[in-house]
């Protein structure tokens, strides 16, 4: 298959909604050509995960997602034999008589093998985007696994030998530093780095994911939200709080804030309770910063 | 044209593999793969766009968010300097020996300092010493640690917290390993199943991993030890996630959220900005009760309650006895980190101490590297298996 160009990139990305700026498009673009997987890191809810769903909606291909938790091990990731079935398999043939060698190689064969993400991935006709999600949930001991996939494209299961990718996959993982990445997973990968938006930038996504919105509406959000993030908060929304709570007021079809509204929709922005009790404490200096006015009465 | 275009190209790889240079001088650690990869990348972007350049460059580049953040300006000031001097290569790498040498000669302070108590072993009077030089450093120095000699101390705390907090408990589990044969699971998994064996199952003991509760005191008598006890709280916060840390001098306050998600510098400042009391005055009992009513179940019998404090209680002793009498019963084990019981005239005789001192499991000095390889030693005979104590032997004979 033909790589695109970056302005086919930067052109897909927009048909699908996707907000970015040049430098998620050159991520993508060096990526796709160079074929390494693409580390992206960022605080939650800015957009990490959407990248590698864009990603498979605009090549038309599949998305395989593995999503990494602590524990997470190569059963559940790269392959399993499917162990009731080579019984039942062998309880069958007792009575046949067959060579013990051709026995085992029949059992160890691709149909008794299951096959989890990884080695899904790399067996795939048509390259799909694969996505790893929050790798730094799983344990250090995963991500040695995960090494003879990204660097080699192939995968040795003992029994059978090594896998060769029959395409390449497109790679994207992601994290949330809450953990420390190994130097030898990082030194494979293309590093993105995506921080909270821009005020305009967060503007043109809310008015793209929900355009029914009042402009006037819409800007006031997105400079609440910029305000909001200035504050020492435990979790600090994303875009997708501010997605979640345009999209809520717009349907209370609202045309401008005011306190009372914030006060009363102040949870679809933030989920702990010592934060809320923070943003309310000083909920009219944000307002003030905001440009909104109380209501006087 | 083929010709013409050539000496340019050269001079162009030539520049990466300077620009990979000049990055390694800033920590980024870049091998022949990366500047090949640079390479690559160059040849895919459209070379009429600065812009496009820089950021490809970035993105094959870097390798974290530190040295994404910072590649911009480094980037510039790279190609100011090729532009500045002609003779490049030459004098960029004169720079680069002559600033070497620099940082030789001058390391920071605050640096030498931490290294100078993280292996000093010598005599207590000279850490003494050593504090009242620390307290001289301001807010900044701190903020300009090197990373590595953080992560290296984070490190051996990161030994430390795991041969504290993994303790064997009789329950086994399986295990891929073939030391132990599980007999009963390899005969219940065959009865389950055929009849027969057809799988041996092994067996190793459990790990139970007990919580800490680090309990710090930053008081005005504590000023000396306490920003040097921050470094301490921020490795231990940093190496083990089970690990709640309250810093107390009038009030309590809960920092465990600072210190595990902020870099060390950020961590330090919202910590002094966020604390009004900071080395204010000291009611151990009151805190401690406070800290009991707000969070009744804080502890339990895998709790590890540690103390850093020098014990100068200005609050009702029979306060303290209640308090600290509450949390020995509760938890599994107290360890009072004294940093004044490392002075070899040292009587445990403040007030706070003697009230405490009946309630309190294992009394440690804590004032330089070696008193905090004791505390692990201290321990090993009380909750330790037959293997790990040989294991903290091998360390604090290290």
């Amino acid at each position: 298959m033909k790589k695109p160009s970056i302005v086919h990139i930067q052109q897909m990305l927009k048909d699908q909604a996707y907000i970015s700026d040049d430098t998620i498009g050159m991520s993508i673009y060096l990526a796709m050509q160079l074929s390494k997987p693409l580390l992206v890191e960022g605080p939650a809810g800015v957009g990490k995960t959407e990248i590698a769903k864009v990603m498979a909606k605009a090549l038309n291909t599949r998305l395989i997602r593995l999503q990494c938790y602590e524990g997470l091990d190569s059963t559940h990731a790269i392959y399993e034999w499917n162990y009731q079935h080579q019984l039942l398999y062998l309880k069958m043939s007792e009575n046949e008589q067959s060579a013990l060698e051709e026995l085992e190689s029949h059992i160890f064969s691709d149909k008794f093998l299951l096959q989890r993400p990884l080695l899904e991935a790399i067996t795939q006709k048509k390259p799909p985007v694969l996505l790893i999600d929050e790798i730094d949930r799983a344990d250090e001991e995963f991500e040695s696994f995960l090494l003879e996939v990204l660097s080699d494209w192939q995968i040795t299961i003992p029994e059978l030998g090594t896998i060769k990718a029959t395409s390449v996959p497109y790679i994207i993982l992601t994290g949330n530093r809450t953990r420390e990445l190994s130097e030898a997973l990082r030194r494979r990968c293309l590093y993105l780095w995506i921080d909270y938006p821009e005020f305009e930038k967060e503007l043109s996504i809310v008015k793209t994911k929900v355009p029914q919105i009042d402009t006037k509406l819409g800007a006031q959000v997105c400079r609440f939200m910029q305000q909001l993030r200035e504050l020492n908060l435990d979790k600090t929304p994303g875009i997708s709080e501010t997605i979640d709570w345009a999209f809520a007021l717009a349907n209370m079809h609202l045309s401008h804030l005011d306190k009372e509204v914030v006060e009363s929709t102040l949870g679809v922005v933030l989920k702990d309770w010592e934060d809320i009790r923070h943003a309310k404490d000083s909920l009219s200096e944000l307002l003030e910063k905001t440009g909104v006015s109380s209501r006087i009465l | 044209m083929a010709i013409g275009q050539l000496p340019q190209q050269t001079e162009l790889s030539g520049n990466i593999v300077l620009l990979c240079r000049f990055l390694r001088h800033h920590g980024f650690r870049l091998g022949p793969t990366e500047a090949s990869d640079a390479l690559t990348a160059l040849s895919l972007i459209p070379i009429s766009n600065p812009r496009m350049i820089q950021q490809g460059l970035r993105v094959v580049l870097s390798r974290n968010k530190d040295q994404y953040e910072r590649f911009v300006d480094l980037y510039n000031e790279f190609w100011e300097r090729m532009k500045r001097d002609n003779q490049s290569k030459r004098k960029l790498n004169d720079m680069h020996e002559s600033s070497r040498k620099k940082i030789g000669q001058e390391p920071e302070p605050s640096l030498q300092m931490l290294k100078k108590w993280l292996y000093s072993e010598g005599e207590t009077q000279e850490e003494v010493a050593g504090y009242s030089r620390m307290e001289v450093l301001s807010k900044k120095d701190f903020n300009k640690m090197d990373e590595d000699e953080l992560r290296l101390i984070m490190r051996l705390i990161q030994k430390m917290v795991r041969l504290l907090t993994h303790q064997q408990s009789r329950l086994r589990k399986a295990t891929k390993l073939m030391h132990t044969l599980d007999v009963k699971r390899t005969v219940r998994l065959g009865m389950r199943r055929t009849g027969d064996i057809q799988r041996f199952i092994f067996s190793e003991p459990k790990n139970k991993r007990l919580k800490i509760l680090l309990l710090c005191d930053v008081s005005k008598s504590m000023e000396l030890y306490s920003r040097f006890f921050i470094y301490l709280i921020y490795a231990f916060q940093q190496s083990y996630d089970k690990i709640t840390t309250h810093v107390f001098s009038t009030a309590m306050h809960d920092v465990s959220k600072l210190l595990a998600n902020y870099d060390f510098g950020q961590a330090f400042e919202l910590i002094a900005e966020r604390i009004p009391h900071w080395s204010g005055g000291t009611r151990i009992g009151q805190c401690f009760h406070q800290f009991l009513m707000t969070n009744p179940r804080s502890m339990d019998k895998k709790t590890l309650v540690m103390i850093l404090s020098d014990g100068w209680d200005t609050g009702e002793p029979a306060l303290l006895k209640e308090s600290m009498s509450i949390i020995h019963k509760s938890c599994r084990k107290v360890i009072w980190l004294n940093p004044l019981a490392g002075h070899p005239n040292y009587r445990p005789e403040v007030t706070g101490i003697q009230t405490a001192l009946p309630y309190i499991d294992h009394m440690v000095a804590a004032h330089n590297l070696e008193s905090l390889r004791q505390v692990l030693v201290g321990l090993r005979g009380s909750f330790r298996s037959y293997k790990a104590k040989a294991k903290i032997k091998g360390i604090s004979s290290a």
